[in-house]
């Protein structure tokens, strides 16, 4: 297919996806086509449809029912509350993180009701195996398949590619956030740092050090922590590492919206990542604030 | 504007905005869920959403009607596809920001509402009547092959094409043109 022809078939599936209207096998085209970083999708369409929304619906005959409006009002002092929360990482959690996952810690199993509030409790005993216990992702409702296209394993020409979109990226971005990542006990040669762009939905870690990985066996996995968006972090993408040597410029391919992400952890998973982490092999962790 | 208050924590200003913005964040919802508990549960949210989100409103890009639509339009959808059997491998959007102001960005689409309806009239006359049949009456896409006994894929093509092509006009019209220029 050539390029203007993917262009506009990914343009017509994204028009489908803001109308809701995608069938199975155009989900599975959607979601290869958006792999490739010449299709960036902006919030374009999506606010045309809401014009469109907002000019049929917008009528001064539709009323709230009472009950729903009173509930309304009353919770506005609860989202006064929400906001005032500390949504950052504890310190604690860091300093675990740093010293390793210990065997029992890697047992515990929290369900969260909320992520942020959980985040925001500097008081709670929890550990960094525990953020990942909570790693429900909601990108892919579905199980991944090893043949799934987010697994990248970069040609030198997509590798180029990468490198040039990220220093794009990098020179103009005017709310680019950047963090190093850490390795944990067993990757503590790794280096890399994340940088990313709320408001470009783009970002791109760069990693050095990182062991080779076999597709077949085991993938990295990209998980987002954005606690202001949902109590379950992200899921940004599954991911090889080729070769050991130099360094891999490595696309985030997130789902869902981030909107203000406090960190970035890289875990190990199964062929075709997973929905639900056990968090049995986490990599690193970048910090954002 | 009353979002900009918002934005700043001002409570008084949210009371404004759900009394302003209640009846459409609740039509919007109702297109998309039938479920009367569940679509309380959507306004909630998607009111939760704005008083998160406000801050990231930019009035250069977007009408503030057209910014609470798209954050209850994401509420409502992300709604009902995981209420679907459907495979739910598309993304589904929360809440979130509109491009800040200092990014130039191509999502720019500051549409009043005369625009709206200068642009529509420019798309060709079958897309108006599927898309007044969708967005005004509120029709899904079986009952609209069922009302004009088009095609499952016409109908589906017409209104993709037609978001697009409305999206194009919006651009144009943003940019100081008329929507029909090429």
């Amino acid at each position: 297919m050539k390029n203007q022809d993917t262009s506009d078939r990914f343009e017509e599936l994204e028009a489908g996806r803001i109308l809701g209207d995608l069938v199975p096998s155009e989900i599975q085209d959607w979601k290869m086509l958006s792999a490739n970083p010449s299709n960036q999708a902006d919030l374009s369409l999506e606010l045309a449809a809401a014009a469109l929304d907002a000019e049929f619906l917008t009528s001064e005959d539709t009323v709230l029912p009472e009950e729903l409006l009173k509930k309304l009002h009353n919770g506005i002092s609860e989202f006064v509350k929400a906001e005032n929360e500390d949504t950052g990482l504890p310190e604690e959690l860091l300093k675990k993180f740093h010293n390793g996952i210990s065997e029992s810690e890697n047992d515990v199993i929290v369900r969260p009701t909320r992520w942020q509030g959980l985040l925001a409790s500097s008081k709670t005993a929890w550990s960094i195996a525990a953020l990942f216990a909570v790693l429900f992702v909601a990108k892919s409702f579905v199980e991944k398949t090893p043949a799934d296209p987010g697994g990248l394993m970069a040609t030198a020409p997509e590798k180029a590619a990468s490198s040039e979109a990220r220093k794009t990226l990098i020179s103009k971005a005017g709310d680019l956030i950047q963090s190093e990542f850490g390795g944990t006990e067993n990757y503590n040669q790794m280096s890399g740092t994340v940088v990313w762009s709320d408001s470009l939905q783009e970002g791109y870690m760069s990693l050095t050090n990182l062991p080779a990985n076999d597709p077949g066996a085991k993938q990295y996995q990209l998980w987002i922590v954005d606690p202001g968006r949902d109590e379950k972090p992200v899921d940004g993408g599954v991911f090889d590492i080729s070769t050991s040597d130099g360094t891999a410029i490595i696309p985030i391919r997130n789902p869902l919206m981030v909107t203000n992400p406090k960190a970035f952890v890289i875990t190990l998973e199964q062929s075709g990542g997973v929905v639900v982490s056990k968090q049995e092999i986490v990599v690193a962790l970048a910090k954002t604030s | 504007m009353v979002l900009l208050r918002v934005a700043q924590g001002d409570e008084r200003a949210m009371e404004q905005c759900i009394t302003k913005f209640g009846p459409l964040v609740w039509s919007i919802a109702k297109r998309h869920v039938q479920d009367h508990s569940s679509l309380e549960d959507i306004v909630q949210e998607a009111f939760t959403d704005l008083w998160k989100s406000a801050k990231r409103y930019n009035p250069a890009i977007a009408t503030e009607s057209t910014f609470v639509g798209l954050l209850a339009r994401r509420r409502a959808i992300d709604f009902a596809r995981k209420e679907s059997r459907k495979p739910q491998l598309e993304p589904l959007p929360d809440a979130d920001s509109l491009p800040h102001a200092s990014i130039e960005s191509s999502a720019t689409l500051r549409c009043e509402s005369e625009d709206v309806r200068a642009a529509l009239k420019e798309l060709p006359e079958e897309t108006q009547q599927i898309f007044s049949l969708h967005f005004d009456e509120g029709m899904t896409h079986p009952e609209i092959v069922e009302k004009t006994g088009l095609p499952l894929g016409t109908v589906k093509t017409r209104l993709r094409r037609g978001l697009i092509d409305l999206r194009n006009k919006f651009r144009r019209l943003d940019s100081g043109q008329s929507p029909s220029n090429p």
